[in-house]
């Protein structure tokens, strides 16, 4: 197997145990929403309820509603479409080829890069629909038989491509974001409480065990989509950008397309991912796994296909001045200096220098340029896609039709509006699916954790975690500085004095110590830390074990005693045993 | 199988017992016991429980509900006895004359079901060989208009007919003896019958006419002289009263002489747009028209001297931009150098360049001596006097100018108009009737006619609408549409014509003349089938026309023939000199008078709107003016130099408003928009009359007021409607043109403008033009470069056409291949065309506000493109081009050259459409049109957007029901629909439309040759556009038909193919235009090394397409040349 050298960042920081990974995952799922997530998704869901406000008025009314005219048919309709697709590419190129080539930082982000996908490949398969004149009549584009009343369809048409492209994209894309769910759901199953929850993840685990036979099924499938999907990634967007590649529109038809188009995907795609996880490292507290490293990866992938697109805008206008036809030309010229000059800057600028600045490792490491750089790329990636479609059919052939592109608030509403849905989906996915891979995560603990990889790194810390690992409230925190306080022999000396008179815990079948009145999650595992993990444990307390445990944990003297755990831990040993 | 097996229901019936034969008469043949099951106590005593009557309760309520539902009306109702005639699904045409008081036409009306619902020219009789204008294709709509009045109306209140007319003809009669004079006012009358029977209300109302009759050079000519206190006083919005007051001067005759254009090999034109509206535009046009061809025995060489951009002057030869205040100047130079005599007192202030062009044209009029024509735009008796000197003294009264052949049109007089609203003030006038006339809107002095005609007893109005005048009167007499009518006309000289009506009155109206024949006692009305008018025109035929003519033996044939023809081909006098007698020096005085100004006003009419008769037509109203392309609106056109001088906004689009200034002249002030204009002369400005009518919310129909974003009116500060621009008929108090000052306005206005771009960026293969000397000296290579591409190893020089990426469509030689041809040389931008296509196709009308979005729906556009300062003529690129670029090509010339090119679906071979779109809703047939299915589309608008030619139309909305378009499209009202043309689909929400080469017409004659057993004779295909040209530009028909007009112009070598590099292979053709003109820089660009350059530019074009179709040949492309 990969072993990595120890000279490498360690992927995941801190001192985390397969336990801790499992916990860190599921606490958001099992505890509370914070305060914040409900700001965030109330936010998104009114932000997406006005979008689909103005979607049923657009086909209430009709396509008029939107700015466009008999020069631009086609204007934020289908900017929005390409720019959600090209979104959605960065989820399975990270799952699917980085996984081919075993490149074990994508674990850290893979789940919420799927996720990610396919939500925007919803946002963005939505815009041909609402796009069409006659939505009603849309299922005509599928090859359906005579009966449903649609005759064949024209296999000819670019769009017919994407229909097939883009459902099978999204479909191949969400089965395996969710045949890798299936262990960590099986995961929050176990270690569910609540009968809704257990009976939701039960069926979303499909019977998942956990067995060996699973596994290597598992790993199988897992290999065998990816290997299906890393050509979806290239098609996908190669057929998109058919759409105006085939047609003789100057501006659109273009061979460059296809490569062009697959980089800007994987660039804007990246880039969406980087705005993504910066939030959800700080919000869920992941610093551990996603952390600068993971970061700076990803900045080098931005880099890398900004370059390309760099190289492609480039190459664009050298053949639009070589080819000498006068439309072509015509067509580049008015990009760069017509009546959308400033949308060309913005592509210009934010797609090919803002990426360059990435060479710089400062920059490239810094957590807040690259956030700021990400939401500067997809703003780029979108007037990219703007000025491809615009500009080139405002202004072609014949200039009796030259005409400009006015949004109107329908276009806006609902291009926001598919903004605030993308996140609502996310939000939702945050709160109620595992946002790290588990099961993959744990697979590279030994190899890349950075207390496995760096054996003794508490003595000599070559690669100090900048990010440290505070996971925990400031109180668990005092106990855990009293527990892991090395400088004090009396301490450690209590604490085997006392486990001696408990007796040795069972750290894999411990219970549930809450269940004692008057210890909560925190206090449990200051007992854990302790050693004391039962009931019987805590039913063997007498007066000088409760005292000994005081001076121990020097937080609630005289507590235990008072609600007496030792009575209490008997009765639940009980109940147990029965 | 047949079967003789019988079944019986049992043995009874076998044996057909009597018990049997009784009971089977019984339906029940047991006795019911009724009584006993009423008397029934366990009936009695069952109770209705509460389930039971919940649930009665919930089904009366449903079935309630249901009931009360409104089940669909289906208004159509079948024939009960099927009328003679109409046949449900074929169409009846009627042969009927257009008549409106300013345009004249032959016409053929289309009915169909009885609804008259297309128009066009009549070729095959009248002198205007089938050429009309928009207006006249446009009018039919106006026959469904909701507002037009239903009832006669006393006061405003809708009444009978009876009592209207024993309220009027006592008030009439209580008027003639009171002393006070009674005013019959009309627009121009050429109806003889109509004049006859004012001679009659005359005599009825104690006038006395004594008349006069003399025959003079074989014409009659009837002098009326009216006595007593009865008049008849004739005045129209467009006066060309100064024509015949020159003639009279000049040679005794109080008339407008005929012009023949096609007998003008220089044709001289100062002011006077002959293609739009001067006197008989549409048979001029057609003349002319008939003289543009370049391979013809000669073709006709125009100058034009005018002061805005006019439709006539931008199709001149030689354009040359004057202000108003020189035509003087011009005249004089031309008098000058060809009769030798200057105007005394009339100073030069003329631009060299102008007085060149003038004395070119000078030249060309002297070398062509009787055979050419000066015309003059000017209502000045001065003028037109010098005019005539100078026609007299080139001999054109022997060719080009017929005075034996009198226009009897416009025969508006001026100084009685004005004597009449100074007796209406002084309170002189006892009645007025009034018909085809609006004078408080059109006439100069409107406010001076409203206010006397308040002091009149008795005001009546023959009118459609309440309209500005009507309104104002006590009595309004409901009129007929024209379509609804019988009349005759006598037009010119000796032409007599009828109309005959196409449709029962839709309401309570009648014709102007059955309402004075009423009045004056010759008939008693008996509602809408009344025939009394028709009798009398019939009787007059009888006693006038039938005895004219050897013809006929018997009346009944002749009358039959002149209706079923609708006009009589006369017996035209042939022109012959006479002398000129008018007086120059006095001319001359009079226009050395005249004093120009730092901004003079031009007043013009449009080719949609004319006189603003029909300004409530939707269809005229969203024509795009032929020159500005402004729909909906009226505007100062002004040159551009002056606009930034004052700094005005040039811009034109979406959300680049324009911005507004204020014309003050004497008391005259309106503010309206101002449009840059490439072409109008620097100092003045232009402003279209017709606009502004309604201004005191008239009821004159809904499409004549301004309507906002969501649809509804506009409503000013005093919640009255918003009018459409501003009324400048004011202005024509100060003749020909007013001295003003234009001072910028506050705020802005949008207008709407179908195209805002103004050039064709030097691009060669959308427009092609050259010179009548390049063209008959040069290869048409050098004109007319076909596209080529290198092919194979040794880079084989192939003609595009040979390429192809797919299969082509098996359509040549295969049954047939419908194509078009397209001459820029005879297209004059007059937009016929384009309403006739609206009207054949129902496109749909969709407002304002829409059309400033760029979101007109016609099938078929004009485009106009104007040459830049670095095109030597439109769509060439000049030296100037190296240096300055494409940003010099972006803005028109301030003096530019012009060209009209119709645009619609050209049907490719290759269509780009076909391929893209996912349904196939668009196909190509296997006669080479590119079809549209509509309910197979979905609406992805790809075909739209992968089409060159921009000529695909998407339904964005549901026009037909949407609130935004209550107020414009005909479509939404019950009455407006009756237009629609039951062959074409009306198409819904969100699907693809355009041009189908009237498909439905083509199938239609399809069906009758195939009825007939024989091929399709060639000219019998014809499409709405093609029908209607005036100057029969557009050719249709089939291009397998190798001996066909179509595919015989479409050989020669003026043919080209717009975008044809592209390689879509379109059915439709262009012929080069060929402008009878020197262009030096043209020449040199087309003939000697301006030709190398240009093809090596097309070699990176080829190479390009190269790549595309895979050979490979770029290494050494750019060397090849």
């Amino acid at each position: 197997m990969h072993k990595e050298s120890a000279i490498r960042e360690p992927l995941i920081l801190g001192h985390k145990t397969y336990h801790d990974i499992t916990e860190d995952v599921c606490r958001s799922i099992e505890g509370k929403a914070p305060r914040n997530w409900y700001i965030m998704f109330g936010i998104s869901l009114l932000v997406g309820l006005y979008g689909v406000g103005c979607i049923l008025y657009l086909l209430g009314v009709g396509i008029g509603t939107w700015g466009l005219n008999k020069t631009v048919e086609w204007a934020w309709d289908i900017t929005n479409f390409v720019w959600w697709v090209g979104i959605g590419h960065a989820g399975t190129l990270i799952s699917a080829v980085l996984m081919l080539f075993r490149q074990k930082w994508r674990m850290a982000i893979n789940r919420s890069a799927e996720a990610m996908t396919i939500f925007a490949v919803f946002m963005a398969g939505m815009f041909p629909l609402i796009h069409m004149g006659r939505l009603w009549v849309g299922y005509w584009v599928l090859p359906l038989p005579n009966e449903f009343g649609s005759l064949w369809v024209n296999f000819n048409s670019p769009l017919l491509w994407d229909v097939f492209a883009i459902s099978t994209y999204l479909s191949v894309s969400f089965v395996f974001w969710y045949i890798g769910l299936i262990p960590d759901f099986a995961t929050i199953r176990d270690r569910a409480k609540s009968p809704v929850a257990i009976k939701a993840y039960s069926l979303l685990s499909f019977g998942w065990s956990g067995r060996a036979k699973h596994w290597n099924r598992f790993e199988i499938v897992t290999l065998v989509l990816a290997g299906l999907a890393t050509p979806l990634v290239f098609s996908v967007h190669s057929i998109v950008s058919f759409d105006f590649a085939t047609s003789v529109i100057p501006g659109w038809h273009t061979t460059i397309f296809p490569p062009y188009f697959v980089a800007g995907a994987v660039f804007s795609g990246f880039a969406m991912v980087q705005t993504l996880m910066l939030v959800l490292r700080k919000a869920m507290k992941l610093e551990a796994y996603i952390h600068t490293k993971h970061i700076e990866y990803m900045n080098i992938v931005i880099m890398t296909t900004g370059s390309m697109v760099g190289v492609a805008y480039l190459t664009e206008l050298f053949m639009s001045w070589y080819s000498g036809v006068e439309y072509e030309a015509y067509a580049f010229l008015n990009r760069a200096t017509g009546p959308y000059w400033w949308a060309y800057m913005c592509m210009m600028t934010f797609n090919v220098v803002s990426p360059q600045l990435m060479w710089f490792k400062r920059l490239r490491r810094s957590l807040m340029f690259t956030f700021f750089i990400s939401i500067v790329v997809n703003t780029g990636m979108w007037f990219e896609r703007f000025v491809i479609i615009v500009t080139s059919i405002h202004q072609d052939y014949l200039p009796s039709s030259w005409s400009m592109f006015y949004p109107t608030w329908v276009d806006i509403g609902v291009y926001v509006g598919t903004i605030g849905l993308f996140f609502m989906f996310y939000m939702a996915y945050v709160r109620y699916f595992p946002v790290l891979a588990i099961a993959e995560v744990k697979t590279i603990l030994k190899s890349s954790g950075e207390s496995y990889k760096n054996g003794s790194a508490e003595l000599h810390t070559p690669a100090k975690p900048k990010v440290e690992t505070v996971v925990e409230n400031i109180e668990s925190k005092k106990v855990e500085d009293v527990v892991s306080d090395k400088s004090d022999e009396d301490h450690s000396e209590k604490i085997s004095s006392l486990i001696s008179k408990l007796g040795v815990g069972d750290a894999l079948n411990k219970d549930d110590l809450k269940l004692v009145s008057g210890v909560g999650p925190k206090l449990e595992s200051v007992l854990n830390g302790i050693g004391i993990y039962t009931f019987e444990q805590v039913s063997k307390m007498t007066k000088p074990e409760y005292d000994l445990m005081d001076s121990i944990t020097k937080t609630f003297p005289g507590r235990a005693e008072r609600d007496d755990w030792a009575a209490q831990a008997k009765v639940l040993m009980n109940n147990k045993n029965n | 199988m047949g079967t003789n097996r019988k079944y019986w229901k049992g043995l009874e019936e076998l044996n057909q017992t009597p018990e049997f034969l009784e009971n089977s008469k019984n339906e029940f043949p047991e006795e019911l016991s009724v009584n006993e099951f009423l008397a029934d106590e366990k009936l009695a005593e069952s109770s209705t429980g509460r389930r039971d009557f919940l649930k009665f309760l919930g089904f009366s309520v449903a079935a309630a509900t249901l009931a009360a539902c409104e089940a669909p009306v289906i208004k159509a109702v079948p024939y009960v006895v099927k009328p003679e005639n109409v046949t449900p699904g074929m169409p009846t045409w009627y042969a009927s004359t257009y008549y409106d008081g300013s345009s004249y036409a032959s016409i053929l009306v289309k009915t169909r079901e009885g609804r008259p619902i297309y128009i066009k020219g009549n070729r095959d009789h009248g002198f205007e060989n089938g050429a009309i204008n928009p207006r006249i294709s446009a009018s039919v709509l106006s026959l469904y208009d909701s507002e037009r009045l239903q009832n006669p109306t006393i006061d405003g209140v809708d009444t009978t007919w009876s009592s209207f007319d024993a309220s009027v003809s006592k008030e009439l009669s209580s008027a003639a003896s009171s002393g006070k004079k009674i005013v019959l006012l009309s627009g121009t009358e050429i109806s003889p019958s109509t004049e006859s029977i004012i001679k009659e209300f005359k005599t009825k109302f104690g006038g006395d006419t004594t008349s006069t009759t003399e025959l003079v050079d074989g014409v009659e000519v009837v002098t009326e002289t009216s006595t007593g206190n009865i008049e008849h006083v004739q005045y129209d919005a467009i006066s060309y009263n100064g024509i015949r007051q020159a003639n009279l001067e000049s040679f005794g005759k109080n008339i407008i002489p005929d012009y023949d254009f096609t007998k003008a090999k220089t044709i001289v034109s100062v002011g006077a747009d002959f293609m739009n509206n001067w006197l008989l535009s549409g048979q001029f046009t057609n003349q002319y028209g008939q003289r543009r061809n370049p391979d013809g025995e000669w073709m006709s060489k125009y100058f034009h001297f005018e002061s805005n951009m006019s439709i006539s002057g931008s199709n001149a030869d030689v354009r040359g931009m004057i202000k108003p205040s020189q035509i003087g100047e011009v005249l004089s130079i031309l008098h000058k150098e060809i009769t030798g005599s200057a105007l005394a007192g009339v100073a030069s202030t003329l631009d060299a360049k102008v007085v060149a062009k003038v004395k070119d044209a000078a030249n060309e009029l002297k070398a062509n001596k009787a055979e050419s024509l000066l015309i003059c735009g000017s209502n000045d008796k001065s003028m037109q006097v010098v005019v005539n000197s100078i026609n007299s003294a080139l001999n054109n009264y022997s060719s080009t100018i017929n005075l034996n052949n009198p226009i009897n049109l416009f025969k508006s007089e001026d100084d009685k108009m004005s004597a009449l609203i100074k007796e209406m003030n002084a309170g002189k006038v006892g009645a007025i009737v009034m018909w085809n006339t609006n004078p408080t809107y059109s006439h100069e002095n409107g406010d001076a006619f409203n206010t006397g005609l308040a002091k009149i007893k008795t005001s009546v109005s023959i009118s459609q609408f309440a309209d500005e005048t009507a309104s104002n009167c006590k009595f309004v007499a409901a009129e007929n549409n024209a379509l609804e009518s019988w009349n005759d006309f006598n037009p010119k000289g000796n032409v007599y014509a009828i109309a005959q009506p196409t449709i029962r009155p839709l309401f309570e109206t009648r014709s102007a003349a059955e309402s004075l024949m009423t009045w004056a006692g010759m008939s008693e009305f008996s509602g809408k089938d009344s025939s009394s008018f028709h009798d009398y025109i019939k009787t007059m035929w009888e006693k006038y026309g039938f005895p004219k003519q050897t013809k006929y033996s018997s009346f009944k044939s002749f009358w039959a023939n002149a209706v079923h023809n609708s006009t009589d081909d006369a017996n035209v006098l042939a022109a012959t000199a006479t002398t000129f007698n008018g007086n120059i020096s006095t001319a001359a005085k009079t226009i050395a008078a005249v004093k120009g100004g730092d901004f003079e006003v031009i007043t013009y009419t449009k080719s949609a709107i004319g006189d603003g008769k029909m300004a409530s037509n939707p269809w005229l109203q969203e024509m795009p003016d032929s020159i500005t392309k402004v729909t909906w609106d009226n505007y100062i056109t002004m040159s551009p130099a002056d606009m930034k001088a004052a700094g005005y906004s040039e811009e034109l689009g979406q959300e680049s408003p324009s911005s507004l200034a204020t014309i003050v002249s004497g008391d005259v002030t309106f503010t309206l928009p101002v449009f840059p204009q490439p072409g109008q002369m620097p100092g003045t400005v232009g402003v279209a009359l017709g606009y502004g009518r309604g201004k005191n919310n008239e009821k004159i129909g809904k499409s004549a007021y301004q309507t906002g974003e969501y649809g509804a009116f506009l409503e000013d500060e005093n919640g009255k409607r918003v009018t459409i621009g501003a009324n400048a008929y004011p202005l024509l108090a100060n003749g020909d043109f007013s001295v003003a000052t234009i001072t910028k306005a506050e705020g802005v206005y949008n207008l709407a403008c179908t195209q805002t771009h103004s050039t064709v960026m030097g691009r060669n293969s959308i427009v092609k033009e050259t010179t009548l000397d390049i063209y008959k000296t040069e290869d048409a290579g050098v004109y007319n470069h076909q596209h080529t591409l290198h092919t194979g190893w040794n880079h084989d020089e192939k003609p595009i056409a040979e390429f192809n990426l797919w299969d082509e469509h098996p359509v040549e030689n295969v049954g047939h291949r419908w194509g078009m041809s397209i001459d820029l040389n005879t297209c004059i931008g007059c937009s016929a065309c384009l309403i006739s296509c609206q009207s054949e196709n129902n496109v749909p009308v969709v407002g304002k506000d829409e059309v400033r979005r760029g979101r007109e729906m016609h099938w078929l556009r004009i485009d106009r493109y104007y040459a830049s300062d670095i095109e030597p003529t439109v769509g060439t690129k000049g030296k100037e081009f190296a240096e300055e670029g494409f940003a010099g090509l972006q803005d028109a010339s301030n003096d530019p050259k012009v060209i009209h090119m119709p645009m619609m679906c050209h049907h490719c071979n290759h269509a780009p459409c076909e391929t893209v779109c996912p349904v196939a809703a668009t196909t190509h047939s296997n006669e080479g049109l590119n079809m549209m299915s509509y309910n197979r589309c979905i609406g992805t608008r790809y075909c739209g957007n992968n089409c060159p030619y921009k000529v695909r139309r998407f339904n964005w909305f549901n026009y037909p029901s949407y609130r935004k378009f209550t107020e414009v499209n005909p479509a939404q009202d019950d009455l407006g629909r009756m237009v629609l043309n039951p062959d074409v689909v009306v198409r819904t929400r969100g699907v693809m439309e355009k041009c189908s080469l009237c498909v439905q017409k083509l199938q239609a004659t399809k069906l009758v040759a195939k009825k007939e057993g024989r091929a399709i004779i060639d000219g019998e295909i014809s499409t709405a556009c093609s029908e209607v040209c005036p100057t029969n530009a557009i050719t249709v028909g089939d291009w397998n038909d190798t001996k066909s007009l179509v595919r015989k112009v479409t050989t020669e070598k003026r043919a080209y193919q717009a975008l044809e590099e592209i390689g879509i292979k379109p059915n439709v053709w262009y012929q080069v235009k060929v402008r009878n003109e020197k262009n030096e820089a043209l020449a040199e660009l087309q003939t000697s090394h301006g030709h190398a350059a240009e093809h090596h530019e097309e070699a990176h074009g080829e190479h390009e397409a190269d790549l595309e179709t895979g050979h490979d040949s770029h290494d050494d492309a750019p060397a090849h040349h």
